[in-house]
């Protein structure tokens, strides 16, 4: 199958996302992946962007084995659960890239869950070879080149849609991510090295360009393959996402599901 | 207690449980790894809770494969992965 075929099956929308608090990034992501799998939506690409820092720990993992609290309060660093597995991230506004992608399953149907991940990140990889980084994908779900870890994808199958995001490191404080997050020798126990900070190969590093110039190759790459339409997220959409909030996303309900 | 388990290429189990009355009791399974749905989390803790202390490695997995047959996908690790967990926990 040649590599757009299924893609090009779609009209794809594009989402260059308003900055907004924490948790309602999170509650824009289940928003949206409802609306692509009920219908109302076109297959959409979001990117976000961001109000403020924040600590982002996966559907699975315990805030107490991944965040030291203490140092999270003390700096100011909301705690946000994902609807999505994977690990824990210390996110700060200007040093990530972050996208999410609302797409129905028949986009990675026959595939398994590992094929998938690389399968909907193989833009990504053009866009960065493009931009002169040897980037490649590393199974399960990371994005990685040889001056380091790019960055990290995770998936959802739910409301008749698939959830894809992927957030990518522009630029790192490591001092502040290792004060906040939890990084145990187990987890580096198959890496072979011992420094978290050494693992991460930024993009500013690696290109030298603006955060905003990266963004507009990975759309272009985007575009170029596949078609797409510049698109907002609804008033409709966001006044949903506000009460997801409310309800579940800005809860310590949801947030200390697995204390 | 506490143990970890990194599956070779795949994701970190943690387990936090106690042992009351020779048995695993209270017992919290997580990670970094995916689950589809996400709900099968709770039958995997379920299937933990309430073992002998000294269930060994095979058993433990034995009962976490029974309880997620079917539907449920673990992805980046297995029943294998919690069990070695668990018993890291228990030392």
């Amino acid at each position: 199958m040649s590599v757009g075929t299924r893609w090009n099956d779609y009209d794809w929308r594009l989402i260059r996302g308003e900055p907004v608090a924490a948790p309602v990034n999170h509650a824009i992501d289940e928003i949206l992946t409802r609306r692509v799998g009920s219908g109302e939506r076109e297959p959409t690409l979001r990117f976000w962007e961001r109000l403020q820092p924040e600590i982002v720990i996966g559907r699975f993992q315990s805030v107490r084995n991944e965040v030291v609290e203490p140092a999270a309060r003390e700096m100011g660093i909301p705690i946000t659960r994902r609807i999505t597995g994977g690990g824990a991230m210390y996110v700060e506004v200007p040093n990530v890239i972050t996208y999410s992608i609302y797409a129905p399953p028949e986009l990675v149907a026959g595939m398994s869950f590992v094929e998938s991940y690389a399968f909907l990140d193989e833009w990504v990889l053009r866009a960065l070879r493009a931009l002169g980084i040897d980037a490649w994908y590393e199974p399960i779900n990371d994005i990685t080149s040889s001056g380091g870890k790019i960055g990290g994808a995770a998936q959802a199958r739910r409301f008749g849609a698939v959830l894809h995001h992927t957030t990518m490191s522009y630029d790192l404080n490591s001092d502040r991510m290792l004060r906040v997050l939890r990084i145990g020798k187990e987890k580096l126990s198959d890496k072979g090295i011992t420094s978290a900070a050494k693992r991460v190969g930024p993009l500013r590093l690696q290109t030298q360009l603006p955060r905003q110039s990266i963004i507009a190759a990975m759309i272009e790459e985007f575009a170029n393959s596949y078609g797409l339409e510049e698109d907002v997220v609804s008033d409709a959409e966001l006044a949903d996402a506000e009460e997801l909030v409310r309800s579940k996303y800005g809860t310590d309900e949801w947030t200390y599901a697995i204390p | 207690m506490h143990g970890e388990y990194k599956t070779p290429g795949g994701k970190l189990v943690m387990s936090d449980l106690t042992v009351r009355d020779g048995r695993l009791r209270d017992v919290v399974i997580s990670g970094d790894f995916f689950l589809e749905p996400p709900e099968a989390l709770a039958l995997i803790m379920e299937s933990v809770e309430n073992l002998p202390a000294d269930a060994t490695e095979d058993e433990i997995a034995e009962h976490v494969r029974d309880a997620v047959s079917g539907d449920v996908a673990m992805i980046g690790f297995s029943p294998e992965a919690v069990a070695k967990a668990v018993r890291r926990a228990v030392g």
